[in-house]
Parts: C-alpha cells; sequence; structure tokens
C-alpha cells in the first residue's frame, strides 16, 4: 500500500472541503482533500445554486444573515465566473402575512443585509410573469452561483499552491494512536488501490456524512439529514431569483440557474443521507407553490427532480428542523471530546463556505503552529479550462449564462454540425476539452459542461458523448468499450433517478421517446453483460 | 364532405389500415398531428423480440399465455397477412423487404449491439450478423464507416462493441467530399447528399481505395444513403467499391423509418386516398354508442370531420395518443376512450430504468375486443363504428416486446379488411 505524508488530510469534496483545501495550501501547509465521488458529488451539487443576500434569514437567524452579506460581497469578487449577477426580489404574494414586509426590512437594516423596496411597476417590468397579485417587493443581492464550478474553481487554485486531490477516493478507516488521530485508509474506487494517508489533522468536511466519518475514528457527532428537494423547469421564466417575502417554508424560491429554473425546497428529515427517494407529492407541492409566485407555472415542463442532504448540526434539542441554526459549528475534538488530529466542520451553508473554511483554516494554523493569515477573500481565482470558452465580454448583454452568448458564438462559426448537446449548446470541442480534464464518467461530463441537463435529459447527446469518450481513450490499446458502455449504462440510470418524480405530460412522451431510442433502435440493454467499470473511469451504485 | 372511414394517425398501422379500405373502394381520409413514429424507429419489422428465434412460434406462446394481447386479438393469419401486403407495398415501391416471420436476424445498431428483427429492408440484409466475420475466422473484417460530421454515428463505437461480441470488425472516419461543403450534417442532410451522383460517387471512390487498400469484403454505413433510391444508391456504392454494403439506422430522425412512411403513404394515394396532416383530433361527437365525427384543431378553429367509421391509429405516448395530464391520469387523447392503466402511480415504473419486461405504465392503452373496437371498464364497446389500432392498444410494452411494427401491421391489416 502506498503511503503519503501530508500536514492536513480534509474529507469531502463540497464547497466547504474545497475552500478549506484553498485556505490551507495558500498559508503554505500541505494539504490532501479526498472524496468518495466527483467534486460536489454530495449536496453541494445538489442544491439550488442560489447566493444568499442573506434576506431569507433576517428574522430566524440574523447571525446567518449577516455572515451571508458579507460573504456574498466577498464571492463575487474571488470567483466572479461562478456567479451570475441576477439579483433577488423578496415578494408578498396573497398567501403571505402583509405585515412580514416592514419587520422584513427593518431586520434586513439591522443584519447588514442590502435592501431597497422596489415599486411594483418596476417589478412587473423587470419580471413580467410575476403574479400580478404580489402586494410588496424588496429587492436583494441575491445571485445564481454555479456551484460545481466553483468547487472546482477553488480546488484548481489549492493545487497551484500544491495540495492534492483524490476523486473518487472512498474512506476506509481513520487510523488513530492512542486518542490521536494520524491519517487514514482511502480506496481509488477505479482501480481499487488502497493509499495510506498519514496527517498531523485531519478535517472532516462530509456535511451530512460527518456522523459517518467522526464514527470512524470513535467520536460521536449528531449530524440530522435533512433532505431538500429541487426541481428544475425547463425555462428560464424569470431573470430575477424570486422569494416568497415570510419565514423560510418550503417550494419559496425559484433560481434562475444557466437555460433553467430551478425551484426549492422541502426539508424532510432523513434517517440516512445515502438513502431517500423523491414522491411526485413532493414535486406537485413546489409546481403549487411555484404558481402562487408565477401563475402557470404548473404548465412549465418540469425536467428533472433531485435531492440534497442538508448537514444540519444538532447541538441542542429544538423542537423543528428548520430552527436548527443554519450557522455553523467547527467541533474541535481535542477539546470536546479528547481525540485528538481530528476536527470536524459542520452545518453551514454554500454562501458561507469561504467563511467556514477560514475559521477551519485558522484553528488548523494554529495547532500546526502555522503564523500565515487567510488570504482567501483577496486572491481572485482564475476558471478551470473546460469553462474557458468564448461567449463574449462578461459584461456585454444579459449575463454569462444567458443561452445567447454560446448561441452567438456557434452562429459565428457556423458550428451547428459540432453540437453534441443542442439542449445546452455544448460542442464537440467543449466537451473535448472537459474530457482531457479528468472527467470520471458521463455525470461528471454533466456537471462540467451541463450536457444532458437541457428537456431531453440526454436522449439525443448521451449516446453521442459515450462514443467520443471511448473515442477520447482509445488511443490508449488497454482502453475497453466495455468501460464506455457502463458510463452510458450509468447516465441513463442516474438520470432516469432524477426523471421517475416529474415524468408525466411531455416529460414522460421523452422518457418514452428516450426508451424507443435506447432500448428499441440502439439495443443498449443488449449491451450489459459488455460493460464494466475500468479504464480510468468509475461509474459507482 | 362525408367520408366512409377516417383515420387518425399517419403511423404504419394507420396508413396500413388506411390503404386496405381506400382499395376496397371506401372514401378515406387519413388526418394525422403530424408525422408518426415512423420517424424515429429503425424501418426494420420488429415482430416479437425472441433473439435470433421464430417470431411467429414466440407469438404462438404469447397468445396462449396472454390472451389480451394485441397478437392474442387479431391472431396469427392478421400478422401474416399484413406483413404480406407491407411487402407488397414496399416490393411495388421499388424497395423490398426481406426476411422470414419464422426467423428473426439479428443485425447490428448504431452502437454495436446485436438487435433482432423480422422483415428488413434490403439494405440493411447483409447486415445479417449469421454473415458477419468472426474473430479467428480468416476472414477480412466488417469495415464500419461513417463521417464525423454525422453526430449520430459512430464507427468506431459500433466495431469496438462488434469486436467485443466476437466478430472481427474496424471502424472509420471517411471524407466528406468538398462538394458537401456548408451542407445540412443531420441524417435527412445526408440521404439528400447522397441523392447527388456525384456526392455519392466520391464516397463510392473513398470506399474503394479502402477496399483496396485492407482488402474488405463488407461495408457498414450509416442508414442515410438517399430517401427514394436506397437499394439503388447502395448497389452503385457497391459496383464502385467492390464490396457489399449494408445500412444501420441511426437514432432519429430515422431516414430508414421515413421511407417507409413514404412508400405507405404513396400507396395510399395511389389507391385514391387523401391526407391532411396538421391535425390535432381533440374531441369526437357521439350519437350513443355511434361515433359521428371528430373535430380537429386547426389554424384558430376547429374542422368537424364527419365519416361513417372511424380508425383510431394515433399511438402510445411516444406517438401522443395517450397522455399523462399529471402524476397520476393517463387520458386517450383524441376521442378520450377508457384506459387500462396501472392502478396507481406507484406501480408506473420500475427503479431500473432498462428493466426487463419494461415499465407498467407503457403497457397501457385502449382495452379492444377481437374487432379491435374499444371497450369500457365493463367490458362493453364504447363506440360500435370505431377500431383502435397500433400503440393505443393495451396490453403490450410494443418497444420493449420487439412488437413495435408487427403489432401494428397485425391490427392495421385488421382494420383495413373488415
Amino acid at each position: 500500500m502506498q503511503t503519503i505524508s501530508t500536514d492536513v488530510l480534509v474529507i469531502g469534496g463540497g464547497a466547504t472541503g474545497s475552500g478549506v483545501l484553498r485556505d490551507l495550501a495558500m498559508r503554505g501547509m500541505r494539504a490532501i482533500l479526498v472524496e468518495k465521488g466527483d467534486l460536489t458529488h454530495g449536496t453541494t451539487g445538489r442544491y439550488h445554486g442560489l447566493l444568499h443576500s442573506g434576506g431569507r434569514y433576517v428574522t430566524k437567524d440574523p447571525q446567518s444573515a449577516n455572515e451571508c452579506a458579507r460573504e456574498n460581497a466577498i464571492l463575487r469578487r474571488i470567483m466572479p465566473h461562478c456567479i451570475e449577477d441576477t439579483s433577488g426580489f423578496f415578494v408578498i404574494t396573497p398567501w403571505d402575512d402583509p405585515d412580514y414586509g416592514d419587520l422584513f426590512m427593518a431586520n434586513c437594516r439591522k443584519t447588514g443585509v442590502p435592501v431597497g423596496e422596489l415599486p411594483l411597476a418596476e417589478m412587473h417590468r423587470r419580471e413580467r410573469v410575476l403574479n400580478p397579485q404580489i402586494s410588496r417587493a424588496f429587492e436583494v443581492a441575491d445571485a445564481a452561483a454555479d456551484s460545481f464550478l466553483a468547487a472546482h474553481t477553488n480546488v484548481l487554485a489549492a493545487r497551484e499552491y500544491g495540495a492534492q486531490v483524490f476523486t473518487y477516493h472512498t474512506l476506509i478507516a481513520l487510523l488513530r494512536v492512542g486518542d490521536q488521530v494520524v491519517g487514514a485508509v482511502v480506496e481509488d474506487l477505479r482501480t481499487g488501490e488502497r493509499k495510506q494517508i498519514d496527517s498531523a489533522c485531519v478535517l472532516n468536511a462530509t456535511g451530512a456524512w460527518a456522523g459517518k466519518v467522526a464514527a470512524l475514528a470513535g467520536v460521536k457527532v449528531t449530524v440530522l439529514p435533512g433532505k431538500g428537494t429541487l426541481v428544475a423547469m425547463n425555462h428560464r421564466m424569470v431573470n430575477t431569483v424570486i422569494n416568497r417575502c415570510k419565514m423560510p417554508a418550503d417550494g419559496d424560491i425559484i433560481v434562475p440557474v444557466h437555460s433553467v429554473a430551478v425551484i426549492g425546497t422541502t426539508d424532510t428529515f432523513v434517517p440516512d443521507p445515502d438513502f431517500y427517494g423523491i414522491e411526485a407529492e413532493e414535486v406537485q407541492f413546489m409546481l403549487d407553490e411555484g404558481e402562487k409566485l408565477i401563475p402557470g407555472f404548473k404548465q412549465y415542463r418540469a425536467l428533472r427532480a433531485w435531492a440534497g442532504v442538508r448537514p444540519l448540526y444538532k447541538d441542542q434539542d429544538v423542537a423543528n428542523d428548520r430552527d436548527l441554526s443554519r450557522t455553523y459549528k467547527l467541533l474541535d475534538h481535542a477539546q470536546r471530546d479528547g481525540v485528538e488530529g481530528i476536527i470536524s466542520l459542520v452545518g453551514g451553508k454554500w454562501t458561507t463556505y469561504r467563511l467556514m473554511a477560514e475559521d477551519a483554516a485558522n484553528l488548523i494554523a494554529q495547532r500546526l503552529g502555522n503564523t500565515q493569515p487567510c488570504r482567501t477573500a483577496e486572491e481572485v481565482m482564475p476558471a478551470p479550462p473546460f469553462e474557458r470558452r468564448d461567449t463574449g465580454n462578461h459584461a456585454d448583454g444579459p449575463s454569462l449564462h444567458w443561452l445567447g452568448k454560446p448561441l452567438a458564438a456557434i452562429e459565428q462559426t457556423q458550428a451547428y454540425n459540432d453540437l453534441i448537446c443542442e439542449c445546452e449548446l455544448v460542442t464537440r470541442s467543449r466537451l473535448q476539452t472537459a474530457m482531457a480534464s479528468g472527467a470520471s464518467n458521463l455525470d461528471d461530463l454533466r456537471r462540467m459542461v451541463r450536457v444532458g441537463m437541457g428537456p431531453c435529459q440526454g436522449g439525443w447527446c448521451i449516446y453521442r458523448s459515450s462514443a467520443l469518450l471511448y473515442e477520447e481513450h482509445s488511443a490508449n490499446a488497454d482502453f475497453s468499450i466495455e468501460y464506455a458502455n457502463a458510463a452510458l449504462l450509468h447516465f441513463l440510470q442516474e438520470r432516469w433517478r432524477g426523471l421517475t418524480p416529474v415524468l408525466w405530460g411531455d416529460q414522460l412522451r421523452q422518457a418514452r421517446l428516450d426508451e424507443l431510442i435506447f432500448a428499441g433502435l440502439l439495443g443498449i440493454h443488449r449491451l450489459r453483460d459488455h460493460a464494466r467499470q475500468g479504464g480510468g473511469l468509475v461509474t459507482p451504485e | 364532405m362525408q367520408y366512409d372511414t377516417i383515420v387518425i394517425g399517419a403511423g404504419i398501422a394507420g396508413m396500413l389500415a388506411a390503404i386496405g379500405r381506400a382499395k376496397a373502394g371506401e372514401r378515406v381520409l387519413v388526418i394525422a398531428k403530424g408525422h408518426a413514429a415512423t420517424h424515429w424507429t429503425t424501418g426494420c419489422i420488429d415482430l416479437l423480440d425472441v433473439g435470433a428465434g421464430d417470431p411467429l412460434a414466440g407469438i404462438a406462446a404469447l397468445i396462449a399465455a396472454q390472451p389480451d394481447h394485441p397478437y392474442a386479438l387479431t391472431g396469427i393469419h392478421a400478422i401474416e397477412s399484413g406483413l404480406a401486403r407491407l411487402q407488397e407495398i414496399c416490393e411495388d415501391g421499388g424497395y423490398p423487404l426481406v426476411g422470414s416471420p419464422q426467423q428473426n436476424l439479428l443485425l447490428p445498431t448504431a452502437a454495436g449491439a446485436l438487435r433482432p428483427t423480422c422483415l428488413v429492408p434490403v439494405t440493411m440484409a447483409a447486415g445479417d450478423a449469421r454473415q458477419l466475420a468472426r474473430k479467428g475466422s480468416g476472414e477480412p473484417p466488417l469495415l464500419v464507416a461513417g463521417f464525423r460530421e454525422l453526430r449520430d454515428f459512430f464507427p468506431p463505437m459500433i466495431a469496438a462493441n462488434l469486436q467485443i461480441q466476437g466478430f472481427n470488425a474496424e471502424g472509420v472516419y471517411l471524407t466528406l467530399p468538398p462538394l458537401a461543403h456548408a451542407a445540412d450534417f443531420s441524417t435527412t442532410g445526408f440521404a439528400r447528399l447522397f441523392e447527388q451522383v456525384a456526392f455519392r460517387t466520391d464516397v463510392g471512390r473513398s470506399l474503394r481505395k479502402l477496399v483496396v487498400e485492407g482488402g474488405y469484403q463488407r461495408i457498414a454505413l450509416p442508414a442515410v444513403l438517399g430517401i427514394h433510391q436506397a437499394p439503388q444508391i447502395v448497389a452503385e456504392l457497391q459496383s464502385i467499391c467492390g464490396a457489399l454494403i449494408f445500412e444501420i439506422p441511426t437514432p432519429p430522425p430515422s431516414v430508414a423509418g421515413i421511407r417507409i412512411y413514404h412508400l405507405l403513404e404513396h400507396a395510399f394515394r395511389e389507391a385514391g386516398g387523401r391526407i391532411q396532416l396538421g391535425a390535432y383530433v381533440q374531441r369526437g361527437e357521439a350519437h350513443g354508442n355511434h361515433l359521428e365525427a371528430v373535430f380537429s384543431e386547426a389554424a384558430a378553429r376547429e374542422q368537424r370531420h364527419r365519416a361513417s367509421r372511424f380508425i383510431l391509429a394515433t399511438g402510445g405516448i411516444v406517438g401522443g395518443g395517450l397522455r399523462a395530464i399529471d402524476a397520476h391520469h393517463l387520458i386517450e387523447t383524441a376521442l378520450r376512450l377508457p384506459l387500462r392503466t396501472p392502478a396507481s402511480r406507484a406501480d408506473w415504473f420500475f427503479p431500473d430504468f432498462l428493466a426487463q419486461p419494461g415499465h407498467p405504465i407503457f403497457r397501457s392503452g385502449v382495452a379492444v375486443d377481437a374487432q379491435l373496437r374499444p371497450l369500457d371498464a365493463k367490458n362493453q364497446v364504447v363506440y360500435t363504428n370505431v377500431v383502435v389500432v397500433g400503440a393505443s392498444i393495451a396490453g403490450c410494452d410494443h418497444i420493449r416486446e420487439g412488437a413495435y411494427e408487427g403489432v401494428a401491421v397485425a391490427t392495421g391489416w385488421v382494420a383495413g379488411g373488415m
């Protein structure tokens, strides 16, 4: 077994883990991150993509609100390519308490969340589809964020400072000598090979899985996994984040993300973050809530439903799950449990990931005798190679993610015949760049360049993508077509999981057409005996 | 105008029924929302997925086991007669379908899998897996050739999957002839290119070069070798390059499927029938259990169509004949006929996308009697002058059973001959 030595082992490749990795590396500490899936495989890649202004928390969780407001400004500065400045509205619909508006404004001011009341005529001018019965509207600094791109960006920056990242590495054991955690054994899911990583400090940044990881060190951490279900709709019916102006509840936010709009979310306790389902009723509920903000919302086509599992840390007994603090906790297990060499970072939210990372890195630096200050709020990070594309000037036109931009680029170069994914305008060359950036399966490619995220959910592009994946690797004589077949079957199955809760109307018809193509015309299921994992690809269950 | 028969839907089932009626001297109108699933399918005629076995024998067993299956209602004779009629239509159109209902063929797909089917266009016949070179046989490998510009056909993948199944195959991309610049490189765009003599001659010469260098005797190309003269184009390419050529169906739009539609349309018009596309039938008008008329959505108005008999050939969920209006309810879109569906949404799907034998929701449809008349929940005939054909009929997963065209042909023949 290979043994590697490092200062800090970060477990978890979500927003928090990748943020801490960057911070540690910038301070000159040797750091390694391990993640059992792709980056953002857990909750980070399954949230609605909202950079909070803080408005949502001004009444219930003022500390969170203030943290969000400060971090919002920082993230816009350090990773502009990950954030689309959509702005955000809080609106009072006939179903909401009209008196909450004044309280909301007052609490925004108290918590340092920039806010302004918006004349209704102005609101309707900017977002014509909003409910005409909305009685008040407030504007805040919400934005749409690409959490996957952000994690990649942080990891890229961390690598520049010498950090190492092992994705698709699962944690087998935490090594403990007496009351000291001294490292971990991890297994590469692609090859089955194990590595021992010796470290002075382990940071448990596994979110909803933190309890499971801490248990490997013999430490008890109680995290309540709260399932949040989200639904992507096939239209970007608004260009602004729309929030209901009321105490936070289910289905009260619509976020325009890239070419779609995402509505969320629910909050349901689940016993195990690895096992949960999504019911058609949850989707129906959210469509009903969406209808209150945008009349006709239910008539749009729901593309896909998914759920993320929130890492809500339980440090006290509270009656309602949603009342748990959204702010985060840094658990120093040396102090708390008498176990040295391990720290857990739990709770929190995407918007405050950098601040959480800073706190964690401060504690680790102190333990390791590193005196360098945190610089993560100052240094601007570059975009990863697969994101560097000619979409014109960022300041020119509605937004970076506006589909009109890649379309204009494609029209200019007459690249129609080069489009692999027509829904998301992904060209062959962009797909190949992403493949070369280390995609381990087609789902990774989906997160990288959005191939298969549009209305057809891969019906047209995934056969093409799997063939190109094979061609990309086939220069290597050991690369078997069986690996590409496994990647294709894996994608189709993953997609099916997200589709079943939204299958009716046109999307059911689409699913049947896809079955006609994949099972009827291509006979993909007949290749099941010729599909296996390997060749650097990984297709987890 | 009063028609004898109005057929709603322009797929294989509807067109075959329409041709039968028109040939019997009736005044027949076909109205359809648009093109049917023909444009999405392989252009081959699947009877039943029994691997490389005898589909008719498989159907006999199926009829015994599932008395409500559409094949059980039509019987074997209708299947054989329907196939014979379809073969005759295709033969007359210069595009013969070859094969036997007693012997499935295995043909390579655009993913390189082997797919069982029954009757196949003559342009695909040389893809029969029994004729393909096996590894270690000493025979020259199959050459799978395509164009990089065609995004729905990948020779390296096809060849590699054939290899792994024990065949000897190689994949190659051909250089596009210079005269094809700035073209539309969809499957139909390529089909139009192949209808140009200069283009196909150039492709033939490229293939000739490969044959001379590599000793290939058999070449697979994407099924884009022309829309109207595919057998002649294949023959021409064969004579230029000196090897056998066969086509592999592509993902939609499927040129091979479009050819079948054109042949059926031609035969129907020859028999005196009328077709009106772009007419979406969304309701009917009945007197008791007699359907008097149907109404189609046209430009900003409804159009009333009267006939003595109506043939419902609107397809299943993919064709648009059935639609889930929400998470729990499926409707028949043209006449709101009662449907046989799973009892609750919990029974609609399996967790595994490619689960055998297919998701229960896709077996939904209209229950029919032996004359294919629609039945209600109490097995009473809803309309005595309505006949249901093709994928609208309950009790069969047309795609996963490999019976899509077979059920269409059998029910279309029954409806056309009554």
